[in-house]
């Protein structure tokens, strides 16, 4: 195939690539903003990854859109890793990253079969600790890491700085905000939040998502060469792949394939096919149309192959053990108190730990930011699993947006009736801080914006001696636990400054034997 | 054009860009704190004085079928739109959309009320029609389920969100209600209608137009829940409403201000107009089934002489359609 026809392919790789990602950022826009009842499908991305599928059929309940999966994976036996390099919208990322590196001159690297096996070992490791109780596969998954890190880091950013490049050029009175003013009302119709979303160690997801993307100037797709599982479990199945790139008698040898390869290797030199993207960049660097893009069924003899090495899976298949048994060691599997609220629905806490894929879904659909990436309260297992933070926001009552988008059902798809209902928690009023005990003076903040129509809080009217030492009547806030629903509003509005002084906790929560 | 220059002009440009309203925002700082003093915004003292003598405070009842007819009629029998809107008037209209409800659940103000009070102000010649409030629940859920912002859209006006770097330090100066962030926005309007929704409220009793004022603020405004009543009055007594229409088409008897229950919600079908806003509410109150004498609120704005609050002296003309 000549560079003319090579070229083509390639562009109509980049063009899959643009389409796919374009999808991919629409998708998750449609799944934020004003609560609504019914999001449009916004999970098309989870349900074509078989990893999900993989922790879906473990630990269920069943979700049979995750049967679209298997497509992506029988096409790789024809295909070869035409996912990775054509579909994921994380790999286009790191593409385009790459692209951005080749532009500087590079020495030319040879390929090292160390860092491609480390994604092997690593799917070996995760595979095996979620067959054994501890699930982390969301950690290291393209589609959780990217929806996680757009969710909570690009998205809120881009509002960020968009917001103030342009917001002060708006409200310029003359030939500037002119100019400004209809690209602001543009962007704030369909980009900007009214109010800025922020999540919790922002800055660490954003770290590690675009060093990720800046190890590409370093290593050509770094992540999808090295780290990604699902580029590893492609890989296995590539191998077995029909397409290849067979050279024909007019090759030079010259090895100029391996110029832009994303694996370092080249159809000349080192050709894995576990590791093609058919990304195509050689048809467009051989000066000699040697390169032939064919089916053909596998031939007698040894294919080259990436060699893993019987003790280096062994090896990652002990560790997938140790990595599994550590966390159901944490002496947090003891206690029957836990710090922090999952969001309406979620499963018993076990179940949810293993089926939650971290993705982050959840975060960016929730309407009022309450939902935000666990820290360490959770455990080390719950890194990034959502809980409820009332000081981002508050569960909003009209709203069932994350159990809709929740790919794994790890929150169970409550109707909007039943999920008013549904306890997360319960909220307890500090006698030693509220205004209306301890300085004796009204305030019933808390009271007015509670949703229960009954009114989990309430007020009873009493004479106390306030802090000037007076005999005043005051409304004394107090919890109707059995019809509080923990949506955590109550603390999200109290006005002390320093702690509030009405707090939801996970004190009753509705969900059974949450451990 | 070469790439470094384009780069070093592109940084001065943006640079430019970020830095103009830090420039602009000087003594910003101290939103939380009313006490500590701080430069206060563009005020217009139009605006900004005590409402008109309460005897001109001529109430309009009305009752009917439809929320927007009854709406016109109540303007008409006011003595039209155009004895508050001037022609080129830039105007900002401040319903309820405190709450993420829907019209039956009668916690915002009804989109049909908002409709014919639009309609009117630009039949007045009005030039510009800002309609916008600081919800209490996330503002977009809020504009958007009590159809409010559809309506507004429809007829004409701007539908506006709460700007947080739109907020000034606005002086009030009253006794307990002194500087505090106000978006700017209605300070520079040239006239401000105030369309609450009557209905039920756990610490003040009711809210009513006074308390709708509580929607121009920006800050921590849970701390104003203190001495709840006396801050309104001084809220409604440093900040004029050129004209108040109180909607209490369906109204909240119960659980309020958020409600939610149907049951809990009577229809009334009736709107109040006045350009006084303590008048207004004193109306209110006894459509509700309350003595305005037995009202916190109501109690501090006749102390600061806003108005008759007995409702028997109360210049109210009572229409039915």
């Amino acid at each position: 195939m000549d560079a003319k026809e090579g070229r083509r392919l390639q562009r109509l790789r980049i063009g899959s690539q643009l389409l796919f990602t374009a999808l991919f950022f629409f998708l998750l826009l449609k799944s934020a903003g004003a609560a609504v009842e019914h999001l449009p499908h916004t999970g098309f991305f989870f349900y074509i990854d078989p990893l999900f599928l993989w922790v879906n059929a473990l630990a269920g309940p069943f979700v049979r859109a995750f049967l679209l999966a298997l497509i992506p994976l029988l096409l790789t036996l024809v295909l070869g890793r035409f996912f990775c390099g054509w579909v994921c919208p994380l790999g286009a990322l790191h593409q385009f990253f790459t692209w951005l590196g080749s532009r500087r001159k590079q020495r030319k690297a040879a390929v090292d079969h160390n860092s491609l096996r480390l994604k092997y070992l690593l799917l070996i490791v995760l595979l095996v600790a979620s067959l054994f109780a501890t699930q982390l596969l969301g950690w290291l998954d393209p589609f959780a890491l990217l929806t996680r890190s757009a969710s909570t880091v690009v998205l809120p950013g881009a509002n960020f700085l968009v917001q103030h490049a342009l917001q002060a050029g708006a409200q310029n009175q003359g030939w500037a905000g002119k100019a400004v003013k209809p690209l602001y009302d543009l962007s704030r119709r369909f980009l900007l939040t009214v109010g800025q979303r922020a999540f919790l160690q922002a800055e660490v997801l954003g770290l590690i998502f675009f060093g990720l993307l800046l190890l590409n100037l370093k290593r050509r797709r770094f992540f999808c060469n090295s780290l990604c599982p699902l580029g590893a479990l492609y890989g296995l199945l590539a191998k077995y792949s029909l397409l290849r790139l067979p050279l024909n008698e007019k090759c030079k040898k010259c090895n100029a394939c391996a110029n832009h390869c994303t694996y370092y290797g080249s159809p000349y030199q080192d050709y894995l096919k576990s590791e093609c993207v058919l990304c195509f960049n050689c048809l467009v660097d051989c000066p000699a149309a040697a390169i032939d893009v064919r089916f053909q069924l596998p031939g007698p003899g040894r294919r080259p192959a990436l060699d893993l090495g019987r003790r280096r899976l062994l090896a990652a298949a002990g560790f997938g053990l140790v990595a599994a048994s550590l966390p159901q060691i944490a002496v947090a599997r003891k206690a029957k108190a836990h710090p922090f609220i999952r969001p309406p629905g979620a499963l018993a806490e076990k179940k949810f730990l293993k089926t939650c894929v971290r993705c982050g879904a959840c975060m960016q659909s929730c309407p009022t930011n309450v939902i935000q990436p666990a820290v360490f309260q959770a455990g080390l297992e719950g890194l990034w699993t959502p809980v409820l933070v009332p000081a981002g926001g508050y569960c909003e009552y009209e709203c069932n947006r994350c159990t809709q988008v929740c790919p794994t059902h790890a929150l169970a798809a409550l109707p909007l009736e039943e999920k008013k209902q549904f306890k997360i928690g319960t909220a307890v009023v500090d006698r030693s801080a509220c205004y209306t005990y301890a300085d004796g003076y009204n305030c019933a903040v808390c009271e007015e914006h509670c949703p229960v129509p009954e009114k989990a809080i309430r007020f009873r009217e009493v004479e106390v001696n306030n802090f000037r030492g007076k005999l005043k009547k005051v409304k004394q806030i107090y919890v109707v636990p059995d019809l509080c629903i923990g949506c955590g509003i109550c603390e999200n509005v109290c006005p002390r400054t320093d702690q509030a002084a009405i707090r939801v906790g996970a004190e009753e929560e509705q969900r059974e034997n949450p451990f | 054009m070469k790439r470094r220059t384009f780069v070093k002009n592109g940084a001065w440009f943006s640079s430019a860009f970020i830095l103009a309203p830090l420039v602009r925002a000087q003594g910003k700082s101290g939103f939380a704190n009313p006490a500590r003093p701080a430069s206060t915004g563009p005020s217009r003292p139009a605006l900004t004085g005590p409402s008109r003598p309460a005897v001109t405070g001529q109430v309009v009842q009305v009752k009917g079928e439809s929320p927007y007819e009854i709406t016109r009629r109540a303007l008409a029998e006011l003595g039209g739109m155009e004895k508050v809107i001037s022609r080129g008037d830039t105007v900002v209209v401040k319903p309820n959309i405190g709450w993420n409800r829907t019209v039956e659940q009668a916690a915002c103000t009804n989109p049909e009320v908002l409709r014919a009070v639009i309609e009117l102000i630009f039949a007045a010649g009005a030039k510009k029609v800002v309609v916008m409030d600081n919800s209490c629940h996330k503002a977009e859920d809020c504009y958007q389920r009590s159809g409010i912002a559809e309506a507004a859209r429809k007829a004409g006006a701007e539908v506006r969100y709460c700007d947080e770097n739109r907020l000034v330090v606005h002086d009030f100066k009253g006794e307990y209600l002194g500087k505090w962030p106000v978006f700017r926005d209605f300070l520079e309007a040239d006239k401000f209608i105030n369309v609450p929704i009557l209905k039920h409220h756990g610490s003040s009793g009711l809210t009513i137009a006074m308390k709708n004022l509580y929607g121009i603020l920006g800050g921590n405004r849970g701390k104003l829940h203190r001495d709840m009543g006396e801050n309104i009055a001084d809220l409604a007594s440093g900040f004029r409403s050129h004209l108040v229409l109180v909607d209490a088409f369906r109204v909240l008897v119960r659980n309020g201000p958020v409600g939610g229950r149907l049951s809990d919600v009577e229809l009334r079908q009736t709107v109040i107009a006045s350009t006084s806003v303590m008048h207004a509410d004193v109306a209110a109150a006894a459509l509700f089934g309350r003595d305005a004498r037995e009202v916190e609120f109501l109690q501090a704005a006749f102390a600061r002489k806003m108005g008759e609050i007995d409702i028997a002296k109360v210049p109210l003309r009572a229409v039915t359609v």
